[in-house]
């Protein structure tokens, strides 16, 4: 078994509202050496496979439904491989 | 000529979208269930607003696996009309339909209201009762309206007169382009973010949505007499 945690954010060039407007409400709490927030969302899969399988099936996962590559873009990382 | 409202679960603007079509226009349409996997017979299809599958993931995203979405491709590939308005504009692009994709508003807040719209291309099946630039109002109800696409792909809309609708004097999500509606490269596909269907009836208080659907039957009676 396979843990991995998918994130998927918006590409660098497309404007982020929701970072935006938490940015601003970060600096409004005094932190004005905040300068940039982006926010995303990441996924908690589990898989049986192992190894390179893990990556062919995030690919797919990303490339088919968790991503939208008209804006998104996502990074993965491997929680634990047991 | 016969036309099919898909109903998906989460679809809320099903029944306006029908009853414009059956009891404004007395056109010939049916409701077909996001089960189905068939659309013979049918001439055109249309996708209602709603919030399809609660919008998880993303607006549209999981509509795209239903059992019917092949049969709505399929149409779209013989060149037969196929509308998406709202909820339907986003799950038309989520199946590739359509190009670019809808973010949420820039102003991080849903929007309902009547919004001043250009029609930039009345030379389309949905758009042949409008004049060209004419000024029409129209309805939004959207939280995820915000039209994206790279430099290259709004280029492409912009030379092959892809885009139908923008919205005119303020642009109320951030749409690129004051985009409010497109249709793919061939012309039978439209997908809009504003609600024709809300305003087909003086009762309504707005009908300038009314000839995007007799656009559509009377380029099927063209058809039928030709």
């Amino acid at each position: 078994m396979t843990n991995v945690r998918i994130f998927v954010t918006y590409k660098p060039s497309v404007f982020d509202p929701q970072g935006e407007t938490i940015k601003e409400a970060i600096q409004s709490l005094g932190h004005d050496e905040v300068t940039a927030v982006k926010a995303g969302k990441f996924f908690d899969v589990t898989l049986t496979a192992t190894g390179e399988d893990v990556a062919r099936a995030v690919k797919e996962i990303a490339d088919q439904l968790l991503v939208n590559f008209n804006m998104e873009t996502y990074t993965y990382q491997v929680m634990e491989e047991a | 000529m016969r036309i099919a409202v898909v109903v998906f679960p989460g679809s809320n603007c099903d029944v306006d979208l029908y009853e414009a079509l059956h009891s404004v226009c007395h056109a010939d349409v049916e409701y077909v269930s996001h089960y189905q996997k068939s659309l013979d017979g049918f001439d055109a299809v249309m996708l209602p607003g709603g919030f399809s599958y609660g919008d998880y993931l993303r607006a549209g995203a999981i509509a795209r696996f239903t059992n019917i979405m092949p049969a709505i491709i399929a149409m779209a590939d013989a060149g037969k009309p196929v509308f998406g308005t709202c909820n339907g504009f986003q799950i038309l692009t989520e199946a590739g339909l359509l190009p670019g994709a809808l973010k949420p508003n820039d102003s991080q807040q849903f929007i309902c209201k009547n919004v001043p719209l250009e029609v930039v291309n009345s030379e389309t099946v949905f758009t042949n009762q409008y004049q060209k630039h004419e000024r029409i109002s129209l309805p939004i109800a959207h939280a995820d309206g915000s039209y994206y696409a790279d430099e290259q792909t709004l280029n492409r809309l912009e030379r092959n007169n892809q885009i139908v609708f923008r919205y005119a004097e303020e642009n109320p999500n951030g749409s690129l382009h004051n985009i409010a509606g497109i249709t793919n490269e061939r012309g039978n596909v439209l997908g809009m973010m504003p609600h024709p269907e809300r305003a087909v009836e003086l009762l309504l208080g707005n009908t300038d949505g009314l000839r995007l659907f007799e656009s559509l039957l009377e380029n099927g009676r063209v058809k039928a007499e030709a």
